[in-house]
């Protein structure tokens, strides 16, 4: 099958080069032709209502220490995470 | 006179109970192990040595003070560089973490401090877990300590190497798809991958949700028991844990496997398979049947389509969970874009490596608008098919037993730039994970020096089962695993 590796890289937020398009495009095209092994299968997939996941009480409780946290972030401006500008002004 | 780096973790404990070693030897010889062979081997991302003092330290403390010690005390481990290990850095072997050092601990990792183990450090790994030869690493490619040209196989390919090499007695790994058992067999150790939801997976990196897996591997069944029990239980910090207990399944081990039905599914012995690892297969399983067990003969007719089933949940899951690497909060930033969007986009194009970009493409591909019936939906049906398989196979036997994988460990190079080439190796594997079950691989015989490993399955939460059968082999052979000459 061929496939649109620029929209797959857009979707991914990945930016393939030009160089390596045609590798990655081969690649991806390998692999999806393995996937289409399927066999002729259809409907909505079984869901177990009786076998529910037991969810945590909504409860406050201590969470971890802010510095901890910003300890790992890039770019910490006044206690916060600094990142390039999301809107235009 | 064997050196302290060379017994199981039960030989070790029994030494330390009657005195006749400290920990703090035996984290000595250990480390010393690492020193004299990491250049060779290469299993380590990060060497904890004073961490594993400390630990050995503070057993011998309890020693001194007539303390009872747990059975794992004072014994080395490694921990596969997936694992949150707080204060210690945790790279996922990818340069999106290279330099992140986690503010807390996964609840396996914590388990293993409270019993008191020597942690010697964190290993290498297929980069984020993708991979079946530990050469998509962006750390370095590890070694095969049975043959050092060749992998060890991955994704916890340190893992296995460093249990193989004697640069740790237990260690930990995960598994999705095969990444405990495939080293495992590649590198001569016993490796198991539990049912889901019997081990926590709270500060296990994600790579595909529905299918990891923590698990132990190690030279003998006891010591993989002991660790299991270790890690296994309940975890509030993970709902998809299993509210069940568990036996301590050391104590209950069994060697009788009389009446004990061996399935063998016949499309695990067939074309793909190499004709010497049939036959080293068969020979153990043939072991066992003269001890009794009884052998049905069995089918898993989709089995055909699992590299697909699998390829598409865990791409998809993948994709969606690599997505929160973007560069904001925490990991590698990328350090020239232009804008928002941009910074997203070079962080993780510099931050990946070629294969996690595969997988995480290709999730996206099967998820997006137009391909999602046609693929994802299809696999999850198709999960359904082979999980309900497996429950009518286990209708005729107890266990079953196959081949681990297709092939023994194959040269460093050979597949790393044919992603196809790699996945067929993990044919043998992969239906455990999407059908949630347990499975250990255990070393039943060498080809032309390189190991192979026989593979275990089980129905859900027979992990007793499972050891038993193992242990029942482990004692017809004497012994199944040595440390490496290096």
């Amino acid at each position: 099958m061929k496939v649109d590796i620029e929209k797959i890289a857009n979707l991914s937020k990945l930016s393939i080069s030009d160089s390596e398009k045609e590798k990655f495009e081969k690649q991806i095209e390998n692999m999806i032709d393995m996937i289409e092994n399927l066999p002729d299968i259809s409907g909505k997939p079984f869901v177990d209502e009786n076998n529910r996941m037991e969810l945590r009480k909504d409860e406050v409780i201590e969470s971890m220490e802010r510095q901890k946290l910003l300890s790992n972030a890039p770019e910490v401006l006044a206690g916060c995470v600094a990142v390039p500008k999301t809107m235009e002004s | 006179m064997m050196n302290l780096y060379e017994y199981t973790a039960s030989e070790l404990h029994e030494k330390l109970v009657n005195k006749e070693v400290s920990a703090t030897e035996i984290a000595k010889s250990t480390i010393d192990r690492i020193n004299a062979t990491e250049e060779k081997v290469g299993s380590f991302v990060t060497i904890t040595e004073e961490l594993a003092m400390q630990n050995a330290k503070l057993v011998d403390e309890k020693i001194a003070n007539g303390e009872e010690i747990s059975k794992l005390a004072g014994i080395p481990i490694a921990v596969k560089d997936n694992i949150c290990t707080n204060g210690i850095k945790t790279t996922c072997s990818s340069k999106m973490l290279m330099n992140f050092v986690p503010q807390y601990s996964a609840t396996v990792y914590e388990r293993v401090l409270k019993s008191g183990m020597t942690v010697v450090g964190k290993v290498n790994m297929d980069e984020f877990a993708m991979g079946s030869s530990c050469e998509n690493s962006a750390v370095k490619v590890t070694h095969n300590p049975r043959n050092i040209d060749y992998v060890p196989g991955g994704s916890s390919g340190g893992s296995a190497s460093s249990v193989a090499a004697g640069q740790a007695t237990l260690s930990l790994g995960s598994d999705t798809g095969g990444s405990i058992r495939q080293p495992a067999a590649f590198t001569g150790v016993i490796g198991l991958k539990p049912t889901y939801g019997s081990v926590s997976r709270y500060g296990l990196v994600a790579f595909a949700s529905s299918l990891d897996q923590i698990g132990p591997m190690g030279r003998s069944v006891t010591d993989v028991a002991n660790l299991y029990t270790t890690i296994c239980g309940a975890d509030k910090l993970d709902a998809t844990t299993s509210r069940r207990e568990y036996p301590d399944f050391a104590t209950l081990l069994n060697a009788d496997v009389k009446g004990l039905r061996i399935g063998l599914p016949k499309e695990f012995f067939g074309e793909g398979v190499d004709a010497q690892i049939k036959e080293s297969v068969m020979t153990a399983i043939k072991e066992l049947e003269k001890k009794g067990a009884t052998l049905v003969d069995v089918s898993l007719p989709s089995t055909d389509y699992a590299l697909s089933a699998y390829y598409i949940l865990s791409s998809a899951e993948a994709s969606s969970n690599l997505a929160r690497f973007d560069g904001v909060k925490y990991g590698f930033r990328a350090e020239n874009y232009d804008g928002l969007n941009d910074m997203y986009e070079k962080t993780r194009s510099e931050g990946f490596g070629d294969e996690v970009k595969r997988r995480i493409m290709l999730g996206s591909f099967v998820l997006s608008s137009g391909f999602y019936d046609a693929h994802y939906n299809k696999a999850k049906l198709l999960q359904q098919k082979i999980s309900a398989e497996y429950t009518e196979a286990f209708k005729l036997c107890d266990v079953l037993a196959t081949p681990t994988t297709p092939t023994t460990a194959f040269k460093i190079s050979d597949k790393v730039s044919d992603p196809m080439k790699m996945y067929a190796g993990d044919i043998c594997t992969v239906t455990v994970n999407i059908a949630g079950l347990p499975a250990l691989s255990i070393p039943c015989g060498n080809v032309n020096g390189l190991p192979v490993g026989m593979q275990l399955i089980g129905a859900k939460f027979s992990e007793q089962t499972l050891l038993n059968t193992a242990f029942a082999y482990e004692n017809i052979m004497g012994t199944v695993s040595t440390v490496a000459n290096l």
